[in-house]
């Protein structure tokens, strides 16, 4: 009968759903325990081969407490870096998303800028640090500086791959509508060009974190690097991979939220609900 | 009374090289004309220059009383293109509302007209949901949404089968008795062209140039049982034998 059979129906279902939901779980935890377990062995494994001693390759329970002892210290610290990195981010996403509608707006503006654009990209950062340092000295803005430097290139690139990416037969559609500039870039070309600009936002997110760290470590009295250095100064190397598995771990999360955000924006993964 | 397209001495050419050779043509309103021809004889070129995508190299193209631009301008043109325009994010009502927002002109009502085209119950899938058949419906159904006076199509249903594309040519001629247009439409299927067009412009191999305007004097829509027709063997006979260079040249245009 019909309904015994929609009886029969419900636990196998349910174990089925639950079977997935276990499977499921299982594969996230392995995703996560992985990685660390593969570390982890690889640290215990040359702590015991390299033979070299304790202030060069600490255990990684002594970094776990100097986490934890110092924690308001690298707390303090880790703001100043955040700071550097998210006004470092915000800047060079102005700046390359700017100078990319900038090209598509006035295309000659493109054989003007880029040139100096792609000259800047190849200084290497530890000059302009150096420049900036005599410049501004330690201040918030020559780090941010780097920051938005390191960042702004990839973003122009991307965004600019992105903007030419939209396809030609949306364009003429645009185009016998009669569209304005602006209808065409915010309904077609901008839309085109999210994949590129959310694959250029993983890699400036996570690498803001590194170049901050970079910066303060040349320039800075805060923030993350400025702590590596002191602890160098002091033979501290429990306290320089307190920081480096801080930092790791900072760049992971940010990329990771990137990444997840990505997919929701983007067309292509996500279920956009522009009309 | 004016023709709805003029084309008076159209040409292009890129430096040396002619893409299209000189077309003189009138066409009236409401008339469905289609460009035949190999690949590379200059139709799509001849389609993009009256739907002022592309400039003349001689020549103007009138749109009624306009030039090809103002009656772009006007969002006079409706242009259906080989691969599907619908933009990939929307779904297919919303990119059928998208065309009649950017134009500021509702030709008809989205929904009805998605019915209509055999979308019922398809409304509010995306691009990727959706057949090619349906996918280029949706794209016709875009294309009109503004009520153009006139419909430019390229190659519109060379992406599908042969029985899909057979199916969708009546379907639109039996939509176009519903909303009359002023059809320019590329093909390289002489069977379709002879199924769906008052008359063909036959095109040379490249570089392009009018072979022969041949009428199809037979009322649309058509029934299917047309191409059983010797007229309609006759015609596609005639034509194939001015692209295989097997007749004399007729009259050029």
């Amino acid at each position: 009968m019909p309904s015994d059979m929609a009886l029969a129906e419900t636990p196998t279902m349910s174990e089925a759903k639950a079977s997935r939901l276990v499977s499921r779980l299982g594969l996230v935890t392995l995703r996560v325990i992985a990685p660390i377990g593969s570390v982890l062995l690889l640290w215990y494994l040359a702590i015991w081969f390299s033979g070299l001693p304790a202030f060069v390759i600490p255990r990684p329970e002594r970094v776990l407490d100097v986490l934890w002892v110092e924690h308001s210290f690298i707390f303090e610290n880790l703001l100043a870096t955040l700071e550097v990195s998210a006004i470092g981010f915000i800047w060079a996403n102005i700046a390359g998303i700017g100078l990319a509608v900038l090209f598509d707006v006035l295309p000659p503006t493109r054989h003007m800028l880029l040139p100096a654009a792609i000259t800047l990209r190849n200084v290497p950062y530890i000059a302009l640090i150096s420049v900036l340092m005599l410049a501004f000295g330690d201040s918030i803005l020559s780090k941010t500086a780097i920051v938005a430097l390191s960042g702004f290139f990839p973003v122009l690139v991307n965004t600019l791959q992105g903007l030419r990416s939209a396809d030609e037969v949306q364009l003429d559609r645009m185009r016998i509508l009669n569209a304005s500039w602006w209808q065409t870039f915010s309904q077609v070309r901008l839309p085109y060009a999210i994949p590129s600009i959310i694959s250029a936002q993983e890699i400036t997110g996570s690498g803001s974190i590194i170049v901050a760290i970079a910066a303060e470590w040349m320039i800075s009295s805060t923030g993350l690097g400025y702590v590596i250095n002191h602890a160098m100064q002091n033979y501290r190397g429990d306290e320089v991979y307190a920081v480096a598995l801080l930092a790791t771990g900072l760049s992971f999360v940010i990329y990771t939220f990137v990444h997840w955000l990505g997919r929701r924006l983007d067309w292509r993964t996500g279920d956009s609900r522009r009309s | 009374m004016a023709a709805a397209i003029s084309i008076r001495n159209v040409s292009r050419r890129f430096g040396e090289t002619w893409a299209l050779r000189p077309v003189d043509l009138e066409i009236a309103a409401g008339e469905f004309i289609a460009l035949v021809g190999p690949s590379g004889c200059g139709k799509t070129t001849l389609l993009r220059i009256v739907a002022d995508l592309q400039a003349p190299s001689t020549g103007e193209v009138r749109i009624g009383a306009d030039t090809a631009a103002e009656a772009r301008r006007k969002r006079l043109l409706g242009l259906v293109s080989q691969r599907p325009a619908v933009l990939p994010w929307k779904r297919a009502i919303d990119d059928v509302r998208f065309t009649q927002k950017i134009a500021g002109r509702v030709g008809f009502d989205p929904a009805k007209v998605l019915g209509e085209f055999g979308l019922a119950g398809h409304e509010n899938k995306r691009a990727r949901q959706l057949s090619g058949g349906m996918l280029q419906r949706v794209n016709i159904a875009s294309a009109m949404a503004h009520d153009p006076s006139v419909l430019l199509m390229d190659e519109p249903f060379s992406a599908l089968d042969e029985m899909k594309r057979e199916e969708i040519g009546e379907w639109f001629d039996r939509e176009l008795s519903l909303r009359p247009k002023t059809v320019l439409f590329v093909t390289h299927h002489i069977d379709e062209a002879v199924m769906l067009a008052d008359r063909l412009l036959v095109f040379s191999p490249a570089p392009g140039r009018v072979l022969e305007v041949v009428s199809v004097p037979v009322p649309r829509p058509r029934d299917p049982s047309f191409r059983q027709d010797p007229r309609f063997v006759a015609i596609t006979g005639h034509v194939r034998n001015l692209l295989m260079h097997r007749v004399p040249e007729g009259r050029a245009a």
